[in-house]
This record gives structure tokens, sequence and C-alpha cells, in this order.
């Protein structure tokens, strides 16, 4: 375990929607490792891009994003739920749970308006924005927006 | 895989026909003009349809709704993840058609996994939801599917369905005749009406539509477009009750939205070039393992910066 990939994303289970090839890497034009058939099983390790790390009957592979199904929940939180950013700066965990957004905080909201002039104050200019997007190596594109059946 | 390969194409060809002469516009490898004209007639269909509410009355009527969101659950006292979020949100905006509202993000103290838009620019994402992401492209999805929602105006045209042109437009000539906070009738006409828009959602067209136009925003701003269906894919497992309950009941089911994108996405977004799934600043924003693991924590993926390109 503690030399292994640690798979993170061990808990989640899905299966494939249609049957087709575990690829050897993440694309398109990839060596097949395995044949899948339609609604296999099979466990998720990682995911890059478009593609989905999964390992099904011994075999570790890639399959596409969008032929895979996720299984449902067991009602244990994954590994990856459990660890994943822990909020507070206090670092003390949140036990009261009196706010929320969840249909009866709704119901019995009322307006908070300090709050609203606190949410003006951290809006970020677009110079920011752009400056740390550039820092960061995000490459910008142009891509026109899809019809339902583009896809297809 | 060839075959399948082929019969994309040939359906994309197809489809690259339909468009061209019923549109009359030519197309560019299948991401053409004719596309972006389509979506922003949508666009102004609805904003003629609304055209008596002008951006300084929905920035403002947006505002009230986001305080009474805000009044459900207020900000997280976290000012690095409020910056960040606020940061990429800005900059997913900027590749909007509507980049100069004064877009502001927040994160709301909640367990609850939901996220939120209002008129004007306003975002709220709850920390629950945040707890849910993978990576920095499924944050950058969602926030764009947001952003979705705000570009189309599908708050007020979902407010003017509901209390009616006239009332709605009442409000919008109120409210820019009004210094601070809306008081009176008109102002909880509109917060009754917006309550009832956050219990019971938007039309189930609109947020398919913000699911395709989320996908694309985030592409263009340098992530990758599956971030969007990763998220689904995590609320596709996820139990609909509990903090789940509320963003269940108003959107169109988990698997719906992923077979819709499917249709909508196919492989055409695959090879789009220097995508990024996340990135050091998200992973930053994480804390150490919980106490649990302590011995695996150092193993842990999630620790490692990595900024993984197609």
């Amino acid at each position: 375990m503690l030399l292994s990939a640690a798979p993170v994303y061990a808990a989640e289970r899905g299966s494939v929607i249609r049957a087709g090839d575990l690829k050897a890497k993440p694309y398109i034009d990839a060596a097949t490792s395995a044949k899948l058939t339609a609604n296999q099983q099979v466990d998720i390790v990682s995911r890059q891009g478009a593609w989905v790390q999964v390992q099904a009957g011994g075999t570790t592979g890639w399959v596409r994003m969008l032929n895979l199904r996720m299984a449902e929940a067991s009602g244990k939180p994954t590994a990856r739920q459990a660890s994943l950013l822990r909020t507070g700066s206090s670092g003390k965990t949140v036990t009261t749970g009196i706010k929320g957004v969840n249909e009866e905080d709704i119901k019995n909201a009322t307006v908070n308006y300090a709050e609203l002039q606190r949410l003006g104050t951290l809006a970020v200019p677009p110079a920011e924005a752009s400056a740390n997007a550039q820092q960061s190596g995000l490459k910008e594109s142009k891509v026109a927006y899809l019809n339902k059946e583009d896809g297809k | 895989m060839s075959i399948r390969r082929s019969l994309a194409l040939l359906a994309s060809a197809a489809l690259l026909n339909v468009a061209m002469t019923s549109s009359g516009q030519a197309q560019l490898g299948g991401f053409g003009l004719g596309n972006v004209l389509g979506h922003a007639k949508t666009a102004k269909n609805a904003s003629g349809a609304l055209r008596a509410i002008g951006e300084p009355e929905e920035i403002k009527m947006g505002g009230e709704l986001a305080a009474l969101l805000l009044g459900a659950a207020p900000l997280a006292k976290d000012p690095a993840r409020q910056h960040y979020v606020n940061r990429l949100g800005q900059w997913l905006a900027m590749h909007s058609e509507r980049p100069n509202l004064p877009w502001k993000f927040g994160v709301v103290d909640s367990d609850d996994v939901n996220a939120f838009s209002t008129p004007g620019g306003y975002v709220l994402v709850s920390r629950g939801l945040l707890d849910q992401m993978r990576n920095e492209s499924e944050l950058a999805g969602v926030l764009a599917h947001e952003i979705a929602h705000v570009v189309c105006k599908h708050h007020l045209k979902a407010l003017q369905k509901s209390m009616g042109m006239s009332a709605l437009t009442d409000v919008g000539s109120t409210v820019a005749s009004s210094q601070g906070g809306l008081a009176g009738a008109v102002g909880s006409k509109l917060l009754e009406g917006g309550r009832e828009l956050f219990l019971k959602g938007l039309d189930k067209g609109d947020e398919y539509q913000a699911d395709r136009m989320g996908v694309i925003i985030a592409a263009r701003a340098g992530y990758s477009p599956y971030g969007l269906v990763g998220v689904l894919q995590t609320f596709s497992a996820a139990p609909t009750d509990g903090g789940f309950a509320l963003l269940t009941k108003t959107h169109p089911t988990p698997t719906s939205r992923i077979e819709a994108l499917d249709k909508a996405m196919g492989e055409r977004l695959d090879t789009l070039p220097g995508l990024v799934d996340d990135l050091p600043t998200f992973v930053q924003l994480r804390q150490p393992a919980p106490v649990a693991a302590p011995v695996t924590a150092s193993a842990q993926p999630v620790a490692k910066p990595k900024t993984k390109k197609k």
C-alpha cells in the first residue's frame, strides 16, 4: 500500500457503456491492451483530459470518460472525498451545520447585505486574472459553442 | 474503432452541410462562425424579450438575490480560497460573451453541495462543492456552467415566466430608481420569486445549455472541457439526499446531463491542444491528508502539483 501507486480513486467504480478497446495510453490511436464488453465493471485509477485510467479484469488501461458511467456510492465517502480541501483557515472542524444552502435554509433565509458587500470586495480585476493565467501557462483557444447533436 | 471513427466523421460532415445550408455561414473545422452566431442570437432573443431591464438593473436585481443566498449561508472566512475562486472565475468569464460584467465569485460556508448564480454576474459555490472537486478543470467546469446561466439570462427568463413580464419590469424600474437595498412590496416580490427559483430550479433545457456552453468556456480559457464531465460523474455516484438533496431536486439527473454532453461533444474537443487538467494553485489549496491516513499521506497523488497536458 505504501509503495503502490496509491490508488486514491480506487473506491470509485464504474462500468463502460459501449463495448470497445482498453487503450494502453490515453490517446485514440494508442495500442489496445484489452477488449471491453458493454457494461463491464471497472475500477477507476486516475483521470487525464478526455480519458480515465481504469483497471478491468486485471489489466490497467485507458477508456474515454464519456464511455464510463459511475457505480452508485456505497454510502461511505471515497478516499478522495475524505482527503480533499478541508476548509477552515482556523483548522477546526465544522460541526455546527446551522447554516447551509439546503432547501430549509433557503426557505428561511433573509437578505444579508453585509455579506453582499463583502462579496463585492472579493472581485479580481481582469488584468490580474490575465496575468495569473499567463503565469500558469494556460493556453487560450478559439472554440465555438456546441449544438445538441454536434458529437454524433 | 476505425469504422466508428469514419461514421463519426461522416456524421459531422453531414452536420456541417446542414449548418452551411441553413445559415449560409462558412464553417471552419466544425468550429465555425455559424455556431457562434446561433448562440449569440439565442442570447439576443432573451435580451430582446427582457430589454426593459437594463444591465445596471439586472446587476442590482442579481445582488438582491445573491444577498438572499448569503442570508442562507455566509461567505467562508477563507481569504485564500475566495481570492482563488475569483481569479479563476474572472478568467473564465473573460471567455464568455459578457466579459465586462462586474463578475463576483464567492465560496459560501456550507457542507451542502451546490453552486448558484444570479443575474448580472454573481456566482456562489459551496464549500461542500469545492470538497468534491478532483482538480482545477472540474472547478472551472462548474464556474463556467454558472457563468453560462448569467450570459444567457436564464434566471431573468425564469422570473419573467413565474412573475409575469410586467411584474418583472416593475421590479426593474423600481430597482433603477432606488438606492441601496430594495425595500417594500416590489423588493419582496423579487425575493420571493428568486427564492422559489432557487428551490425549484431553472428550466431543464437551460441546464443542458449551460453544460454545453460551460465545457466550451472552460476550453477557451485553457482547461480540459472534461472537467465538468468528471464533476457530473461524481454527482452520479453520490447520494441524492443529504447535502446533495437540493442540487438533485433542481437539476436533470447527472447521467442524463452526461448523455447530453456525450451527444454534443463526441470526440470533437479531444484534439484541442494544450489543455490543462490541474494546476499547482488548486493543489496548494488542499490541506494535507486527514489524520486517519498519516502513513500514506506522502504517497497521495493529490499532494503532487501536476500540470498534466494532453
